[in-house]
């Protein structure tokens, strides 16, 4: 446990200490102020109908898509590739530091700084809470699915990012995998049979955040996306431990 | 009896068309500062790696005080300080900050990091860049410092993977004493391809050549058993006796015997002396005696061999 909170704070660090982080929180934080901005502008149209609900405008956007979409390759392509490259890998493997340990601290380091940037559009609400009432259930809903999501897409970075030596590649790997895993859902439209629909909302991520922002707490996506998880990271454990990614 | 801190037994990696390591065996004991010689390529590497289980072997076993390093790879890694070729460490961190770090993964407990931090960093001269960015140091201070990772989780045996390389010669001075200071109560294996630094440095030394061990010794033995010698082989068809006799007096042969014989030829094995090339003295004498010559040769991979190589490697 020491070794994997020591490991984590050291992703933690060097992602903080990169310029990646401050160019990525700058585009994601003067995207998500257009959304709130947008936002408070159907509030304060009267037309608007003011029983609906309020954070489906904030979760689930064109912009919450694109920010997370692109935010997951931007965050993870470093992780593996970088110290393959560099060759730092070598130390950190001969250290007393199980496969296990070092994946899952590679994944936790993106995963929090993920959720940091999220934490920062916390501020939003803060605000509007000033101006309206906030049914925060929807609020947190939101922000849970938002968390899972990511931990999805960060999995299937930190795995790609295993995968080669080169950044670039890495991080255009994850973007084409986590852009294929979030259109399995949109194929919904193109089904025709109940069953099969059914089958398919039971993987489309844009249903399952229009519900999470409802407030609807469902535990069949939960599972979904904490299996998603594992299983990425399983696939970056096995990877790491082969022979031929060590040679 | 306690086990030898080092050893390896038939220890072979292969890759898909090259050998890296031919059956390998040999053992460090404790306290020791054992030298792996041998030229750039010769599988040093490799075998410093399936030590810190970076690798694994194809076949074969390597231990660590008696514990094997792929099935008690955690409990090895422990047990080892390793500082890799080229080390390339966090540029984005300080000095004290990395190596704090590396000695909460080393298990150094919390109470202890900064006491262990700071003997690490005046064991290795590295006062002076305590708050600086590795990524900002010389490729000497980088080496310092990855030297001060290898030592900081105290561990009884130290894996150094050509620790001067690329280094000016004041920091090889200063590397080799520290070296040696360690050796005073660690285990060392340090491999090098530079001759003199075995001699300052080591106790015993284990050459290797194309992936094989080709002499284990101390440096003065070896000295003395390399010094000029040449071994050759010769297959001829002529008086056996008289033949044996007019090769041992030819200028330069210190020792011939007979290897073998087969169809009327008979294979002799010579050694010269003073690194005399002795084959076209014996081309000569084959004609003037009216010898069939089948064979003439010198014994390749030979210590000899290596050793040329390696002497001359220091110059550049």
């Amino acid at each position: 446990m020491r070794n994997l909170w020591a490991l984590t704070l050291r992703e933690w660090k060097a992602f903080w200490y990169s310029p990646i982080a401050y160019v990525v929180g700058t585009v994601f934080l003067l995207l998500q102020g257009f959304v709130f901005w947008f936002l408070m502008n159907v509030l304060n149209d009267p037309r608007v109908d003011p029983s609906f609900n309020m954070s489906q405008l904030f979760f689930g956007t064109v912009w919450y898509w694109f920010s997370i979409l692109v935010m997951a390759p931007l965050l993870t392509m470093r992780t593996f590739s970088e110290e393959k490259r560099t060759g730092s890998i070598e130390i950190l493997l001969s250290a007393p530091v199980t496969e296990w340990q070092v994946v899952l601290s590679k994944f936790l380091g993106a995963w929090l700084s993920y959720c940091t940037f999220w934490l920062a559009t916390g501020i939003y609400f803060l605000v509007l809470r000033r101006y309206t009432p906030i049914d925060w259930a929807p609020v947190l809903t939101g922000y849970g699915c938002t968390a899972l999501l990511g931990a999805v897409f960060i999995a299937f970075g930190v795995w790609a990012s295993s995968l080669t030596r080169n950044q670039i590649i890495a991080g255009f790997v994850t973007f084409v995998l986590i852009l294929l895993l979030f259109s399995m859902g949109l194929l919904t439209i193109f089904l025709t049979g109940p069953e099969s629909k059914k089958a398919m909302q039971y993987i489309s991520m844009l249903d399952h955040i229009r519900d999470f922002s409802k407030g609807i707490l469902d535990t069949r996506p939960i599972v979904f996306y904490l299996s998603l998880t594992v299983a990425a990271l399983v696939l970056t454990i096995r990877t790491i431990a082969s022979p031929r990614w060590r040679s | 009896m306690t086990a030898p801190a080092i050893q390896t037994r038939d220890l072979t990696k292969r890759y898909e068309a090259t050998t890296a390591l031919d059956r390998v065996s040999f053992e460090v004991q404790p306290g020791e500062i054992m030298g792996f010689l041998g030229p750039n390529g010769a599988g040093k590497t490799t075998a410093m790696r399936i030590l810190t289980g970076m690798l694994s072997p194809t076949s074969g076993t390597a231990q660590i005080e008696g514990l094997d390093v792929e099935t008690e790879s955690l409990a090895t890694r422990r047990r080892l300080g390793y500082l890799p070729e080229n080390i390339s460490l966090y540029p984005e961190l300080r000095v004290e900050e990395f190596l704090a770090y590396r000695a909460a993964i080393k298990g150094v407990p919390g109470h202890q990091r900064r006491a262990r931090v700071t003997e690490s960093v005046e064991r290795c001269s590295l006062g002076d860049v305590r708050r600086k960015l590795i990524g900002r140091l010389s490729k000497g201070y980088r080496q310092r410092v990855g030297l001060a990772d290898g030592l900081i989780g105290h561990p009884s045996i130290l894996i150094l993977d050509e620790p001067t390389v690329g280094l000016d010669p004041h920091q090889i001075r200063q590397t080799r004493e520290l070296i040696k200071e360690l050796g005073k109560n660690t285990t060392i294996l340090l491999s090098t391809h530079i001759l003199p630094e075995v001699e300052m440095l080591c106790h015993r030394v284990t050459i290797i050549s194309r992936g094989r061990i080709v002499a284990v010794d101390t440096p003065d033995n070896l000295r003395r058993r390399l010094t000029g010698s040449g071994a050759f082989r010769v297959e001829l068809k002529g008086d056996t006796a008289a033949a044996q006799q007019a090769l041992s007096q030819l200028p330069g042969v210190a020792n011939v015997h007979r290897r073998d014989e087969a169809g009327g030829f008979t294979l002799f094995g010579l050694e010269a002396q003073g690194g005399t090339d002795v084959r076209e003295a014996i081309f000569r004498l084959a004609v003037e005696r009216h010898w069939t010559l089948r064979e003439l040769a010198k014994d390749q991979a030979s210590l000899e061999d290596v050793f040329i190589q390696l002497t001359t490697k220091e110059s550049e």
